[in-house]
């Protein structure tokens, strides 16, 4: 019993995903993160099988990280959905197949689009504007047919995720909660679905960031130039 | 289980069986007694009835090897607001894969106050909810005034009970008005009955509520409400492949139902999607002072 | 629910005069539930050759990737483009090296040979392959996938001999759309291709959305 969703937007990728971890009735968590990150534009939410789960995440991250060590640069999204699939392709004809379902967003910053890829545990893909996994499927794509559409701006998609979850929290019977990323041309951003005003809270790091980044810059920039003037007074001593 | 069985089969209780079927004949229709109550089910003539009517039929894709295709598959949906009842269905209903109708009539109409909808069972559902209507006339001529939508409800949840474990499948929403203003009820094959404000039921049940529930609330104009029952189903139909085809729609006042139209989905979709692409370009005009410009 | 029925889908292809067309729905399924409606199950092999690959939509990523392989080292082996017959066969062995595990595909071709010095005058052709290799090389027309049997109908009742490109191309639409209307798990959208000696013609097809 899972749900996860992902939602594109004119530049950017939203992605949800339910928190609990457990075995058959029992819940053991209400917090675990199942949504990793594999590389600075790119994230997958994933669920299924408990263990396999873990195991297939970790493997995916690794080797994506593998990749990027080695080559300099990550795997598109595109390219990372080919690779993805065909593991649990190859996976599903195996002695003891993965039994992962996972949403895979990413940002291609080479012509800045977003992707999503709905990728189930046989290994079909599909290349969708928005999608869901699990039970969401059932209760929310409809909500998210009618709100979404092309081209719609962060606040808009953040609106269209948090129906789809108000949705899911009022259909199904287990109470979920979720967490969301945001994935741009800046990179993987959390996104906090309790706030008044997510996205806006995102810029305001984002520009705390840029803001702190830039004086960490002028002060490292800063020995050098304090150099002459720190002379300054031996010259006018001069 | 047995004795029931053994009662609702009157062909196979012996001798005096023979004639009692040969008496309903005389006095009823069909199997119905002289007081219009259902007197007896034909079952199969094997050992074991139940067992083998659920190997050799498939009513809800749960026994898909069965070759006796029940025709199933469907997403039917009411609610109540201040102005009534809205009704909505589709009209799909297949076989398998196979699309056996498009044109399935899912909405039953008890009498001028009440309907009834369809869902699972299209024999089920059709037989005791016209079954259900000869009821609500006998109460009207007994008592000299309507039945409750709720005793309505009653009878027929009362009566699948007693079949209970013998495969009927119906789900189904009771909606109608009476002395209480509109009432709706959802009872289903397993004897439950529930009063309630929003109900879907069938395979893209869950595809209506995701429209439905975002979109509801009491204070509906009839417009938006009837727009509301419409988008719900055409968004099940959509994603059910077991729903489509058309929506047909109802809508439940004081003085009695009304249908209000048959639309076709398909075209209902591709209408929706257009707008969609017009809201779209008229807000982007309007964000760039009406002049449409290159960004970026 | 078999598993060549899990996504649902169907192809069919058709002879013309001089001319062959090969079509598909576009849905994207997982059983009952719509997923997506831009799966297309129609690839090209060369300007002349196209195949389709109704089923288990992870095995037409799996072979369609595995084709595209075998044709390129096929074509940097022979410095020639292959024909529509050499194709079937390369097709037919790639699927029967998986006999005790198949792909749960439904394989049609269709495409024109380009006229060599040994055969001046190709004719046009299409063929089907069951899930583990066997191949069929109807005279007229040839459909897979979950609207089979309704294919089947409306092709018998539809199709006549030497249609030119623009019937061929109405012919095979009709066909399709008529099947995929009577069938829960294909449509949401179709695409024609109707390949002639010089030219492919491809167009989308507005189809019911239910």
């Amino acid at each position: 019993m899972e749900c996860s969703f992902g939602i594109t937007g004119k530049d950017y990728v939203l992605l949800a995903s339910d928190m609990s971890a457990g075995r058959s009735i029992l819940q053991f968590k209400s917090d675990e993160n199942k949504i990793k990150e594999l590389g600075p534009h790119l994230a997958m939410a994933y669920g299924g099988e408990p263990g396999d789960t873990n195991n297939f995440a970790d493997y995916i991250e690794r080797n994506m990280r593998l990749y990027h060590i080695r080559h300099h640069h990550a795997l598109l999204p595109h390219a990372a959905s080919s690779w993805i699939r065909r593991s649990l392709a190859d996976s599903i004809r195996s002695r003891r197949p993965y039994s992962v379902n996972l949403l895979l967003a990413g940002f291609d910053t080479t012509d800045d689009t977003p992707h999503l890829y709905w990728i189930d545990y046989l290994g079909t893909k599909a290349v969708v504007p928005y999608a869901a996994h699990g039970m969401g499927m059932h209760v929310s794509l409809s909500t998210m047919d009618k709100y979404w559409h092309p081209n719609q701006d962060r606040r808009d998609g953040v609106d269209v995720l948090k129906k789809a979850i108000a949705e899911a929290q009022h259909r199904l019977s287990i109470k979920f909660t979720f967490n969301a990323i945001i994935i741009d041309k800046d990179g993987i951003h959390t996104v906090d679905l309790a706030a008044e005003d997510p996205i806006g809270k995102i810029e305001a790091e984002k520009a705390a960031k840029a803001e702190a980044e830039a004086a960490a810059a002028a002060a490292a920039a800063a020995p050098p130039a304090a150099a002459p003037e720190a002379s300054a007074p031996v010259a006018a001593a001069a | 289980m047995d004795t029931l069985v053994a009662q609702l089969a009157p062909s196979r209780r012996g001798d005096e069986g023979s004639s009692s079927t040969a008496e309903w004949a005389n006095n009823g229709y069909g199997n119905l007694d002289a007081s219009g109550a259902v007197a007896g089910m034909d079952v199969p003539g094997v050992p074991d009835p139940l067992a083998f009517l659920s190997m050799h039929t498939d009513s809800m894709s749960t026994n898909p090897q069965a070759k006796i295709k029940l025709a199933h598959g469907t997403t039917t949906l009411a609610f109540r607001f201040k102005g009534g009842i809205i009704v909505a269905v589709d009209s799909r209903a297949t076989a398998g894969s196979y699309i056996a109708s498009g044109t399935v009539k899912k909405v039953i109409e008890i009498n001028p106050y009440l309907l009834g909808t369809m869902a699972g069972g299209a024999a089920d559902c059709q037989y005791w909810e016209t079954y259900l209507g000869m009821q609500c006339r006998l109460h009207e001529l007994r008592n000299k005034e309507r039945i409750s939508v709720a005793a309505a409800s009653k009878i027929l949840s009362n009566l699948v009970y007693q079949y209970k474990g013998m495969g009927l499948s119906m789900g189904t929403m009771i909606c109608g008005w009476d002395k209480t203003g509109p009432a709706l009820f959802y009872v289903d094959s397993d004897g439950q009955r529930l009063k309630g404000d929003l109900f879907s039921v069938g395979s893209g049940s869950t595809f209506a509520y995701g429209v439905l529930d975002q979109g509801y609330k009491w204070d509906l104009s009839d417009e938006e409400a009837q727009e509301l029952g419409r988008r719900s189903i055409v968004a099940a139909g959509h994603r059910d492949a077991y729903s489509g085809n058309t929506v047909n729609l109802f809508h439940v006042r004081e003085n009695g139902w009304e249908f209000i139209k048959n639309y076709d989905l398909s075209e209902l979709w591709y209408e929706y999607e257009e707008k969609k692409k017009a809201d779209l370009a008229a807000a982007s005009a309007a964000a760039a002072g009406g002049v449409p410009i290159d960004v970026e | 629910m078999s598993i060549q029925e899990y996504n649902g889908g169907s192809v069919v292809a058709m002879v013309g005069k001089d001319c062959v067309a090969i079509a598909c729905d576009l849905r994207l399924g997982n059983q009952a539930t719509g997923i997506a409606m831009n799966f297309e199950k129609v690839f090209p092999v060369n300007d002349t050759l196209y195949y389709g690959l109704p089923g288990l939509a992870t095995d037409v990523y799996t072979l369609r990737e595995q084709l595209r392989f075998r044709v390129n080292m096929y074509r940097m082996k022979e410095e020639r483009e292959i024909t529509p017959e050499t194709f079937t066969h390369l097709l037919s062995s790639t699927l029967y090296e998986k006999r005790f595990g198949p792909y749960f595909l439904e394989p049609v071709i269709a495409g024109i040979a380009p006229p060599t010095a040994a055969n001046p005058n190709p004719q046009p052709y299409v063929s089907t392959l069951d899930s583990i290799g066997c191949i069929t090389t109807p005279k007229d027309f040839a459909v897979a996938g979950t609207a089979t049997d309704k294919l089947y109908g409306a092709a018998e009742g539809l199709w006549e001999p030497d249609l030119e490109p623009e019937d061929l191309f109405e012919t095979i639409s009709q066909t399709l759309l008529n099947a995929v209307d009577r069938d829960a798990l294909s449509g949401w959208g179709a695409i024609v291709h109707v390949i002639t000696k010089d030219k492919v013609i491809t167009r989308t097809l507005r189809s019911r959305m239910d």
